[in-house]
């Protein structure tokens, strides 16, 4: 798009249709036009918002900012505002809802800035990859010993007050505690031990958990306010919302948007297909979008086939027990999700922990295990499974993937790669953890991956050998037993999977007619298994915005990531706080240890001028002392958005007594000045 | 001991401070409340009995050990562990040769697999197939006949525009959407629960469901029938499980009977106690007698869960599941799971219940906690689907009229036997046994109507811990299956797309019989359904028939 040199994301103004031409830009797309355009929005929404008397107390609001510009879609203005009745601070002055610099006339956006930030800065961007040398088997700063003593402390002064509340509340209010006491004849339903952690300790920052919110969790998202006058045992929700940047969904390339081309395709794919797919794989709930789909998965992951499940959790679930079985042997990363575990332990193969990411720790069992054989029998094992995640999600670090695969040439395991969080959210083009490591797809055996996270979609993948996928849809619990996946969300990963790769250019018109089979050629032809997505490969009727169909934005979204990504680990240890996991992941744990803290950091994050969510984990999700808050970044955050959220940690972290971590620091200008150096050292 | 130290003091220096320094540890242990009870007793134990103490040291010494031994490190100095060397160790991994990752396919599997249909654009109940030709679809799961309905397509497209599509987020991290708080308040409205709990897919919601309640240690009694998903979460819950045969309430009896024989003999603990099965079985499209289970439930003292993945949107005026049918208040079934997938045409699960109940999911089940929340447009529209149900009776008359319209048809059929209930809308389609023709196939008939344990009250019961009934029946799989998947390609060529009921033959518990499973839909009027059954029955004669000796 030559006219608009400042940023891909730019995007023609209002009126333009996207249909009629890729190339040519009206030349009146200055910023006059863009703004009267914007006027005109505004006092059509504001006529619309005033004669609807049904709007919920929420009149006083303009409807539009500044920056919510249209997409070229069908909709029309007042759609698009009408998220923002929910929106009860609006003007923009928590920079939620407008960008601080308004745009330049070179600017336009396609994007509402609530859900994906308007950044034109061309030097924040950054290309996630692996930059060689030693891996780094992420960063592990202890903290003093008497932030241990008392996180120590505060737990078992949790502890002991809990089981007091217990002893005297059984007594004295029998009736709170039936459903953990034996009452006529039956046990009860939940045993006070077990769920002792879930009353005593979590109920105490329920409010930090679990907050219901409404609209899209883009950059920004819309919490339900709500109160509790029963310590957390019941909520009152007052019907007003807050607007609150968000750094906790798993938005990685900001593909959570109820407007653009992917939200376009999605809507026109409700038309053509419905809701539902009506059934499972096998019996009858199958659709050539589902070919489609899982041709266009393995073309994007370097493989042979893929088998698309409609949930995430059930992917690993139910594939996992098709694989392996008595006589064969699992190992696991200590830090494996709970899908998995779950899996392995309905497969009834023999399970083995290593230490998390610890290759060393990896080889000394794979040599006990293959030496030894099967216990009591020592027959040799029937096969090894070695499950490792790409990204882990609670801890940031990367799998020593180059590693892993030098082990795998020896010791002949098969490798099942779990890649939930890094699949479009690492490497320079987007392809997960084997695109960031640059090393071969195919020396993978099981691809995993969801598509909840970088394409805001839902559900998840396998992917692999043409031989495996074929099995597996055979034998996997998935195929005759659970739903298949809606059409709905397979044109979403379709449209968000393809405007990551870039289409090819139609083949002439001689190209046999696209008649979604099997054979739809998946074969990859080119040494690197990166390249466009061949439009034949699409349905038909999926019509992509130019700048989503050329890839561009999609490049720009992997780009924006990798800085933001980069930018606020760096900037964090800098600051002086203890953070895990590796630069380049966009999830970023900030280590916070005191139970009493954790809950204190969400609150104060949430009452801030530019409200912030943010997402505490504590025991047991996490070891007892780690108790931590995990930030999770996205494209759709500006650099903006993330000084936002360092002066928060910064000032909040003085507060709370968090920074102790070694190392330089700066304070906080400096970070902010000299982020673009930050990201860039090595 | 004290007077002994001092009087033994002498002149080498060293013992002098070792001395003195026994002294402050002596008489700082003297100055601690309690300890001169202590070193009474232990003087007095050691002079009645010195090898006591000595076998106390022992056992001290033993306790520190097993202590310090970590766990993992166990298994490594077990006996069992043998010590081999650098090089042996190369040389065995470099023997060692894994068998491969997935047996290649055979032809039986290719064929299966080539024979799976897809279908072009919408499902609905005349889709358009791949190859181009427009079929009866009496496959997919559209019981109501909400697939395509354009109010519910409106009110999906509105909500794509407000809430994007993926949550991003499971419900604990801001993934809980006011749009799934709606639903679980329709759904528990719907059925009269106190409240309810949505996941995100039907499979995987009893599969959590059963874990997240039954522990070690509690009963489990369950259905010899029960489909896959129950089969798999109570794997995963370590429970002690008893069966009772298939769908039999005096079978059930027997087996609560002894279990509660059991417990007093054992003199067992009161533990938790649950009934598993379905309300409409998937494997068979049998029925529970509800209203039995429930007299039952209360006289043993059990709780109830109940998987009404193929009754809820199906059975009952409105399509509220077994309590319409049978009238019994949903309140009266401790967990009640149900799919959304099939019911509503719509995706996920829920699980109704009492607020303790579904408040204790919240955090115990595990595919809720660990998995993204569903679409808001999926959820939006299973809420709109209940609002269909409930607005429009007629659309579950119309169901249960097709439904009686294709048994009609079908019943009379001498070469088949229908597992199924009357009202169930689906339907399986069993070969009559002798119509194989294998000489595996006794001339026994399996007779699956309600209460039918009259005839096999005669035999011996079977044996309530291990899944396997004592007379199974006999089939040849392989042979019925081939013979199945004909009459499925005779009727697709007669422009009537049904399928064989899918399974995971080999992890199953029990081997379900092959079959037909034909799913009724009140999107076609009674003519077409009738007409659309006629085709499978002409099918079925012409396969079976000519078959027959």
């Amino acid at each position: 798009m030559p006219s608009q040199p400042s940023s891909p994301m730019a995007f023609p103004p209002p009126g333009f249709s996207k249909r009629k031409s890729a190339i040519a830009l009206p030349p009146q797309s200055t910023a006059v036009s863009y703004l009267t355009a914007l006027q005109q929005a505004d006092a059509k929404a504001r006529s619309n918002s005033a004669s609807s008397a049904a709007t919920v107390s929420t009149l006083s609001t303009p409807a539009l900012s500044t920056s919510s510009s249209m997409s070229s879609s069908s909709s029309s203005a007042t759609t698009v505002l009408d998220d923002d009745p929910y929106d009860p601070k609006h003007d923009g002055d928590d920079g939620l809802s407008r960008p601080a610099v308004p745009p330049t006339s070179e600017q336009v956006f396609s994007t509402i800035h609530s859900e994906f930030g308007h950044c034109g800065n061309q030097t924040y961007r950054h290309t996630s990859k692996y930059s060689g040398g030693a891996f780094d088997p992420a960063n592990s700063h202890e903290p003093p010993y008497y932030i241990l003593l008392s996180t120590y402390i505060s737990y078992i002064f949790l502890i002991v007050i809990g089981h007091m509340r217990d002893y005297f509340g059984k007594k004295l209010r029998s009736a709170n505690y039936k459903h953990l006491m034996p009452s006529n004849g039956y046990a009860a339903l939940n045993s006070d031990f077990d769920s002792f952690y879930t009353r005593r300790l979590k109920a105490r920052m329920d409010d930090c958990f679990s907050r219901p919110v409404t609209g899209v969790p883009g950059r920004t998202i819309a919490l339900l306010d709500r109160t509790s006058s029963d310590y957390n045992a019941t909520f009152d929700y007052s019907g007003t919302r807050t607007r609150a940047l968000n750094v906790s969904s798993y938005n990685y390339l900001g593909f959570a948007q109820a407007r653009g081309g992917c939200a376009d395709a999605v809507e026109e794919s409700i038309k053509r297909y419905g809701i539902s797919a009506c059934g499972a794989r096998l019996e009858g709930g199958s659709t050539d979008l589902h070919l489609q789909a899982e041709a266009l998965v393995a073309r994007f992951v370097g493989q042979e086939d893929a088998l698309i499940t409609s949930m995430g959790y059930a992917t690993n679930s139910t594939t996992i027990p098709a694989l392996a079985s008595k006589g064969c042997l699992i190992i696991s990363d200590e830090f494996n999700h709970a899908s998995i575990r779950f899996g392995v332990r309905l497969s009834g193969a023999s399970v083995r922990m290593f230490k998390h990411n610890d290759v060393q720790d990896l080889e000394a069992l794979l040599r006990e295990v293959i030496s030894q054989g099967q216990p009591r029998t020592h027959r040799p094992w029937k096969k090894i499974l070695l499950i490792v995640e790409g990204l882990y999600s609670m801890e940031g670090s990367l799998v020593n993937l180059p590693a892993i695969i030098e082990l795998k040439r020896k010791y002949k395991f098969y490798l099942y790669v779990d890649e939930a969080h890094s699949i479009g959210a690492m490497g320079p083009h987007g392809r997960g953890v084997i695109d960031y490591f640059g090393v071969n797809p195919r020396d993978i055996d099981i691809m995993m991956g969801t598509f909840t996270k970088s394409f805001g979609a839902s559900g998840g993948y396998i992917s692999g050998s043409t031989a495996l996928i074929s099995r597996l849809r055979l034998c996997s619990h998935a195929g005759p037993y659970c739903e298949s996946m809606t059409p709905s969300v397979l044109t979403q990963i379709v449209a968000s999977m393809a405007s990551i790769m870039g289409v090819s250019p139609p083949l002439p018109p001689a190209s046999p007619l696209a008649t979604p089979t099997r054979s739809l050629d998946v074969a990859i032809v080119e040494k690197s298994f990166i390249g466009p997505a061949p439009a034949a490969a699409l349905p038909t009727w999926l019509s992509l915005p130019p700048q989503l169909r050329d890839g561009s934005e999609g490049k720009e979204r992997l780009r924006r990531l990798a800085f933001n990504a980069r930018y606020l680990s760096r900037a964090l240890v800098k600051l002086g706080f203890i953070t895990y996991g590796h630069d380049d992941s966009p999830i970023i744990p900030l280590l916070i240890f005191n139970p009493g803290k954790m809950c204190l950091f969400s609150r104060m994050m949430l009452e801030r001028k530019t409200p912030i969510v943010v997402v505490v984990v504590a025991y047991p999700a996490t070891p007892l002392v780690t108790s931590r808050v995990r930030f999770c970044l996205s494209a759709a955050h500006t650099k903006d958005d993330v000084d936002v959220l360092l002066k928060a940690c910064d000032e909040i972290g003085d507060v709370l007594d968090l920074k102790h971590g070694d190392g330089e620091r700066w304070t906080l200008e400096e970070v902010m000045r000299r982020a673009t150096e930050l990201v860039r050292m090595p | 001991m004290a007077d002994a130290a001092a009087a033994t003091s002498t002149t080498d220096p060293l013992s002098a401070v070792l001395y003195q320094s026994l002294d402050v540890v002596q008489r700082t242990f003297n100055a601690i409340p309690g300890s001169a009870v202590l070193v009474r007793y232990v003087k007095s134990s050691h002079q009645n009995d010195p090898y006591r103490t000595i076998l106390e040291v022992i056992l001290i010494i033993f306790a520190i050990r097993t202590l310090l031994q970590s766990r993992t490190r166990a298994e490594k100095s077990g006996k069992n562990f043998i010590k081999l060397e650098e090089k042996e160790i190369d040389d065995l991994v470099d023997e060692w040769i894994p068998e491969p990752l997935v047996a290649p396919l055979d032809d039986t599997s290719r064929t299966e697999l080539a024979s799976v249909p897809v279908i072009a654009g919408a499902s609905g109940p005349k889709p358009k197939l791949v190859n181009g030709k427009t079929v009866v679809n009496l496959a997919s799961y559209n019981f109501a006949g909400l697939a395509g309905n354009e109010s519910i397509k409106e009110k999906a497209m509105d909500t794509l525009r407000k809430y994007g599509l993926g949550s991003c987020g499971p419900p604990g991290f801001y993934g809980t959407l006011d749009v799934h708080v709606q639903l679980e308040r329709d759904i528990a409205s719907f059925l009269g629960t106190e409240s309810a709990i949505i996941y995100s897919q039907g499979f995987s919601t009893i599969c959590s469901v059963i874990p997240a309640f039954c522990k070690r240690g509690d009963i489990i009694v369950a259905d010899r029938g029960v489909n896959f998903a129950i089969q798999k979460g109570i794997q995963i819950s370590r429970s002690t499980v008893r069966w009772y045969d298939h769908n039999d309430p005096n079978s059930l009896e027997e087996v609560l009977e002894s279990v509660a024989k059991e417990m007093k003999k054992k003199r067992l603990p009161l533990t938790r106690r649950f009934i598993v099965t379905e309300g409409i079985f998937q494997n068979d499209g049998a029925m529970v007698d509800l209203p039995k289970l429930i007299k039952l439930k209360l006289k043993h003292k059990y709780r109830l869960i109940l998987d009404e993945s193929f009754s809820f949107g199906v059975v009952g005026r409105t399509g509220r599941g077994l309590t319409e049918l049978y009238n019994v208040p949903a309140a009266q079934i401790d967990i009640l799971v149900g799919s959304m997938a099939n019911g509503l045409c719509s995706a996920g699960g829920f699980c109704a219940g009492a607020n303790v109940v579904v408040d204790h999911q919240r955090i115990n089940g595990t595919s809720f906690v660990y998995s993204a929340s569903m679409p808001a447009l999926l959820a939006v529209s299973a809420s709109a689907g209940i609002e269909m149900l409930v607005s429009t009776p007629s659309l579950l008359t119309t169901l249960h009229e097709n439904v009686l319209a294709v048994r009609s048809v079908l019943d009379k059929l001498d070469c088949i036997t229908i597992p199924s209930h009357p009202a169930s809308a689906i339907i399986h389609i069993f070969i009559r046994s002798s119509a194989t023709g294998s000489t595996l196939s006794p001339s026994y008939v399996p007779t699956f109507s309600g209460v039918s344990s009259s005839a096999n009250a005669a035999h011996k019961p079977s044996n309530p811990t291990s899944v396997l009934s004592r007379d199974p029946e006999q089939f040849d799989i392989a042979a019925e299956e081939r013979l199945l998947q004909d009459v499925v390609e005779e009727a697709l060529a007669q422009g009537v797309l049904i399928t064989r009921a899918k399974r995971l033959r080999g992890q199953e518990a029990v081997e379900p019989r092959p079959s037909i499973r034909l799913a009724i839909t009140a999107g076609l009027t009674r003519k077409e359904v009738e007409k659309a059954a006629g085709v499978v029955k002409s099918a079925l004669i012409k396969v079976l028939g000519k078959r027959r000796y």
